[in-house]
């Protein structure tokens, strides 16, 4: 028999720990303590479904209480012109052109996809298009930046409890895949990333970009008193219970069956009537506020939008259409169902509203309405079960933890040149993280509602490379385009999190630069360990400052973002991940660049600086040498550029361009030839040592290829600037051909390069 | 209609027609180690409550939703079991 | 009959995904395109031309396009029936193209369901951009701007897509002989045998789509209203598809 438990926090402290684990709502001693002097005031005992709402909103996931301080002190401030409304909502908004604006919004689904990755992937894809549709927006892109041990790992070095990497990376593709063709949303752009240290620690971040009329612009906030709640999309069940309280602890053993109960199940086929309906109601301005369930499910969403409004809320439990019989009331309060919308509604459009979803077949009902003062009350079969005040709820504790500087000793290490550089570019092409993402790419519709102009892969058909990032032409009758890419290097990271990070916001930067756009905005997903444990602490702050330093500088902010932590197990810490998520506006996506080479004849540029910046590039990783110095980022040099390279693109100069990332020059040579089959005569100079000068990951750079007519304006316009611009061959013949101060060092056809790269992740996968 | 029956339809691929989900299976345990298997192949079933009159009618709409709706007779076989 | 005047019924229920831009494609040239819901369906009067767009109608649930196909069948059965028989242009793009095969209208003559799209070969989702030679465009209503033996880049994205007819390849041959199969998945030289990608679901005889007998049904698996703009080199693009079929109602009705 359902009923409402009473509970009672007069007891000693190790009694509250218990009581803690025992309802799962997460909540440290110092916290239950805070919620018993409240109560002590309110003259009573809590019930057990306030608790489980306080253990939701207090959570890591939903208040950011740790990593607050940081972000308001280093990255909250800084702001653009082209930002309309950001961090403050679900997704950040930002504009498009005078009368529109798009919205962009970055999420992690984790721990979810480290137990059941199908399941956590899918519904991270239904989390983050919700987030998006709340603003008002159609959702025009999805992107998935993707983190995995590598698929290669012995079974005997999986720990108990953790399932092996191969099938936790197939079943977030295929989550990803199902979810995402379903709902009719192209995946344009994202990134695989393998490294030891996610083992038992997947990451899946995933990102969404809708476009709104500044008009039908909605927020989540309630309009005024009267306003009713209408809650829409599948029922409550008790799929997703403890989701946000799961997502902000460290992963046990037998998380693996003790957590079943916290993975939420998707339904794109619901969701997709789901978004059509949401829109068309507020197109046809029947709603006051729109916000999607989430974390915490009806727990977070009713209050936050009652009190981002100022007002208070009074809620009927039994209204709430169920898809399970018997549920506790804390549970129907706390599930994060999937596929639900909430929506905010003045009573005489109340009939409008209901016709809409009626025709879609997406259920819809009232379950509450606005009140004046700040709290909120919930009735359950005549009686009243919560009373709080809402502030207190949805603000949540603020946490400055200690920090614990990690610093790693300055090794210069010792190693001769590689004996045969063909090898080793061959080999460099050959690792999963440089190798031919296609067995991901091609499971996904990118090209569905006919707006990508520029998909991932790019060149001849059946031999393409990757782009360094997707554009999207958004708006019909528009030429104007956005461009999107997921970056970051956990390797370098966990090395050096501050010019990790910062390396981080420069990548993302220079793939827009490398189409012909202009660094927009940017959102940020932080995967980090233990914030409880200093150093990791000390990750995290110094990360945010990372990206504040070079954001700072390019005229593009953080619009939105998610932070991640306890992204740990049995098996260890996920390395410290700040994943980036850049967008680019181009004004003409005709001028787009794409990365093939496209004809013989042109002049090569190495545009930048290379440095010995050799620490946690793939060549140190493939010959296994320690040491070495992280690349940093000079955020001046970058911001001019990336603008000349903008305008160099625009003004149709360039004919193809690469950025340079991981496996350095070389690689993204090897790149350029791929997609195209024309080779390049590379002839260069330079007082670095050879394999310093190929295979250098330093920031800032790019390959360019420039018709010789022109090359002038070309260096003209980067040495007016300040930018480093070096002439380094010619596109030439079917072969790659590279030589350093004179000596040949190596020749590979373009057609063999190919084949090296498309097969190594096909070969694992199968 | 005072009868409840369970029926269970099972889809499968006629002969001839290839099924590379059925081969996709069987390479996939092939890579765990599960060398003996030598084939794969896939069946859909569908389990249907329906109200009837008796066991005639039962069959007979039965058929009918095999054939008008679950299984495509270009490349499916039907089978109904109580 | 002029364009203006053209009305085109695009159906969809929850889904169907890629109905905006086949409404942009038909909006471009002056038409007027309609987005209707099956449950706000009532007739076909008033329109001249039947869409099915691509996507995931109710979700692929028992086999791609059967459940829309059903309840097409159960709504406005002998409504469509008639439409076809009056010569009314029908088209169904992946998605669309399984309704149609599963509604028995292609490759239609009269039979019953005849056709199945199964499962691709490599058994995954492609998304791919695949290369299609015009075999017989003159015999349908969607196609016929397009010169025989052209060639044209098409996005394909469907993880069902392989035709299968019954009566097997003799069957492939006897559409063929009678101008029934509209293109063929090829590659850059355009030998029609490349095999995988190049054909990307291993459809036999690499067929990519089909029209009826009488050349207003029509079906293919690859997506021409993505390729609205970027024409081949003779200027033929995913926009030619649609002239044609409003040239074509121009001229009989």
């Amino acid at each position: 028999m359902a009923h409402v438990a009473e509970i009672d926090l007069n007891v000693p402290d190790a009694e509250l720990a218990r009581l803690s684990a025992e309802t799962g709502t997460g909540l440290s001693v110092d916290e239950l303590k805070t919620i018993r002097s409240y109560f002590a005031q309110e003259g009573r005992n809590p019930r057990d479904i306030e608790l489980q709402a306080l253990g939701q909103a207090w959570s890591e996931h939903c208040c950011y209480k740790s990593s607050k301080y940081y972000l308001k002190r280093y990255l909250f401030h800084l702001d653009a012109p082209q930002n309309l409304c950001v961090i403050k909502e679900d997704a950040g908004m930002v504009a498009f052109d005078d009368e529109h604006a798009y919205a962009v919004a970055l999420e992690s689904h984790n721990h979810p996809s480290a137990i059941e990755p199908y399941g956590g992937s899918a519904t991270g894809i239904g989390g983050i298009l919700r987030d998006v549709v709340c603003m008002g927006a159609q959702p025009i892109a999805l992107v998935d930046p993707l983190f995995f041990a590598p698929p290669t790992t012995q079974r005997a070095l999986v720990p108990k409890g953790v399932k092996h990497p191969k099938f936790i990376f197939s079943g977030v593709v295929d989550g990803i895949r199902d979810y995402g063709n379903r709902v009719g949303i192209p995946t344009v752009a994202g990134m695989t990333c393998f490294h030891p240290g996610y083992l038992g620690n997947c990451l899946v971040n995933v990102g969404c970009i809708g476009l709104v009329k500044r008009s039908d612009l909605i927020h989540s906030q309630v309009g005024g008193v009267g306003d009713l709640f209408v809650l829409a999309g599948g029922g409550t069940g008790r799929d997703g219970i403890h989701g946000v309280t799961f997502a902000s602890k460290e992963l046990a053993d037998d998380s693996d069956t003790s957590s079943r109960s916290a993975v939420q199940v998707g339904d794109p086929i619901t969701k997709e009537p789901l978004i059509h309906a949401c829109l068309e109601a507020n197109e046809k301005k029947l709603l006051t506020g729109l916000k999607d369930l989430g974390g915490g499910g009806l727990s977070c969403v009713v209050g936050e939008m009652a009190l981002a409004g100022g007002f208070g809320a009074r809620v009927d439990l039994d209204a709430v259409h169920l898809k399970e019989e018997g549920m506790e009331p804390w549970e129907i309060w706390v599930s994060e169902s999937q596929e639900r919308m909430m929506m905010s509604v003045r009573p005489e459009q109340l009939d409008e509203v209901l016709a809409i979803f009626k025709t879609w077949d997406v259920t819809a009902v009232v379950i509450g309405e606005v009140i004046a003062e700040k709290r909120l009350h919930i009735r359950w079969r005549g009686e009243e079960i919560y009373d709080m005040d809402l502030v207190f709820v949805t603000e949540g504790p603020m946490y400055q933890r200690p920090l614990k500087p990690v610093y790693r000793e300055r090794i210069v290490p010792r190693y001769d040149e590689p004996d045969n550089y063909a090898d080793t570019i061959t080999a460099l092409l050959r690792m999963p993280g440089i190798a031919s993402k296609d067995w991901v790419i091609r499971q996904y519709d990118f090209e569905v509602r006919a707006r990508t102009v520029a998909p991932s892969l790019t060149g001849r058909i059946a031999r393409e490379t990757h782009a360094d990032a997707a554009i999207i032409q958004p708006l019909e009758g528009s030429k104007r385009g956005l461009a999107f890419t997921a970056d970051v290097n956990p390797y370098l990271v966990a090395l050096d999190p501050f010019w990790g990070a910062a390396s981080a916001v420069d990548e993302a930067v220079r793939n827009i630069a490398a189409v012909g756009a202009r660094a927009h905005s940017f959102a940020d997903c932080l995967n980090f360990g233990n914030p409880e444990k200093p150093e990791k602490m000390w990750e995290v702050s110094q990360a945010i400052q990372g990206l504040a330093h070079v954001a700072s500088k390019m005229g593009a902010t953080f619009v939105s973002g998610n932070v991640s932590l306890y992204n740990e197990g049995p098996a260890g810490a996920c390395p410290p991940t700040p994943t980036i998520m850049g967008i680019g506006m181009i004004e003409d996506v005709d001028t787009a660049v794409t990365v093939p080479f496209k004809q013989e004849g042109s002049t090569l540029y190495l545009v930048g600086a290379t440095k010995d910046e050799m620490a946690a590039s793939a060549y140190f990783r493939l010959r296994k040498i320690e040491g070495g110095d992280v690349p940093k980022v000079n955020p001046y040099l970058l911001s001019a550029a990336a603008g000349c390279l903008a305008e160099l693109a625009g003004a149709e100069k360039i004919r193809s361009c690469h950025d340079i990332s991981e496996g350095g020059l070389a690689v993204a040579l090897a790149e350029m030839c791929l997609g195209s089959g024309i080779g390049a005569d590379v002839r260069l100079t330079g007082t670095l040592r050879a394999d310093v000068a190929l295979f250098s990951e330093s920031n800032t750079r790019w390959v360019c290829e420039v018709a010789p007519e022109h090359c002038p304006s070309f260096e003209e316009m980067l040495r007016s600037r300040s930018v480093p611009v070096q002439a380094i061959g010619r596109t030439d013949g079917t072969s790659l051909h590279i030589a350093y101060n004179g000596r040949e060092l190596a020749d590979m056809s373009a057609d063999a390069l190919y084949v090296i790269w498309q097969q190594p992740l096909w070969e694992i996968m199968g | 209609m005072n009868m409840e029956k369970v029926v269970t339809v099972t889809i499968g691929l006629k002969e001839g027609i290839s099924d590379p989900e059925g081969k996709n299976i069987k390479k996939a345990l092939s890579l765990l180690g599960f060398n003996e298997v030598t084939a794969v192949t896939v069946r859909k079933q569908y389990r249907i409550r329906m109200d009837v009159a008796d066991d005639a009618e039962a069959e007979e709409r039965t058929k009918a939703m095999a054939e008008q709706l679950l299984s495509n007779p270009v490349v499916h076989t039907y089978d109904i079991s109580w | 009959m002029r364009t203006e005047d053209i009305n085109v019924c695009i159906l969809r229920i929850e889904g169907t995904n890629n109905e905006q831009e086949m409404y942009d494609a038909f909006k471009r040239l002056g038409a007027q395109p309609s987005l209707v819901h099956l449950n706000e369906f009532s007739t076909l009067e008033g329109f001249q031309c039947l869409m099915l767009p691509g996507g995931f109608s109710a979700g692929d649930y028992i086999r791609a396009g059967a459940i829309f196909a059903s309840r097409i069948r159960s709504t406005f059965g002998d409504e469509l029936s008639s439409f076809v028989k009056d010569g009314y242009p029908v088209g169904g793009i992946c998605n669309g193209f399984q309704i149609l095969v599963e509604l028995g209208l292609l490759p239609g003559d009269g039979q019953g369901v005849t056709a199945c799209l199964a499962r691709n070969d490599s058994a995954r989702f492609e998304c791919r951009h695949t290369i299609l030679k015009a075999v017989s465009p003159k015999s349908c209503a969607f196609t016929h701007l397009i010169p025989e033996g052209e060639r044209l880049i098409i996005p394909s994205a469907h993880a069902e897509g392989k035709l299968l007819l019954s009566g097997g390849s003799q069957a492939a041959l006897a559409l063929e002989k009678a101008g029934q199969v509209l293109f063929k998945y090829v590659d850059e030289a355009g030998d029609e045998n490349a095999g995988y990608p190049w054909n990307p679901n291993g459809s036999p005889n690499n067929i990519a789509g089909i029209c009826n007998k009488k050349g207003n049904v029509f079906g293919m698996m690859p997506h021409p209203e993505r390729t609205f703009f970027k024409g081949n080199e003779h200027g033929y693009s995913g926009k030619t598809f649609f002239e044609s079929v409003l040239a074509y109602i121009g001229e009989t009705f």
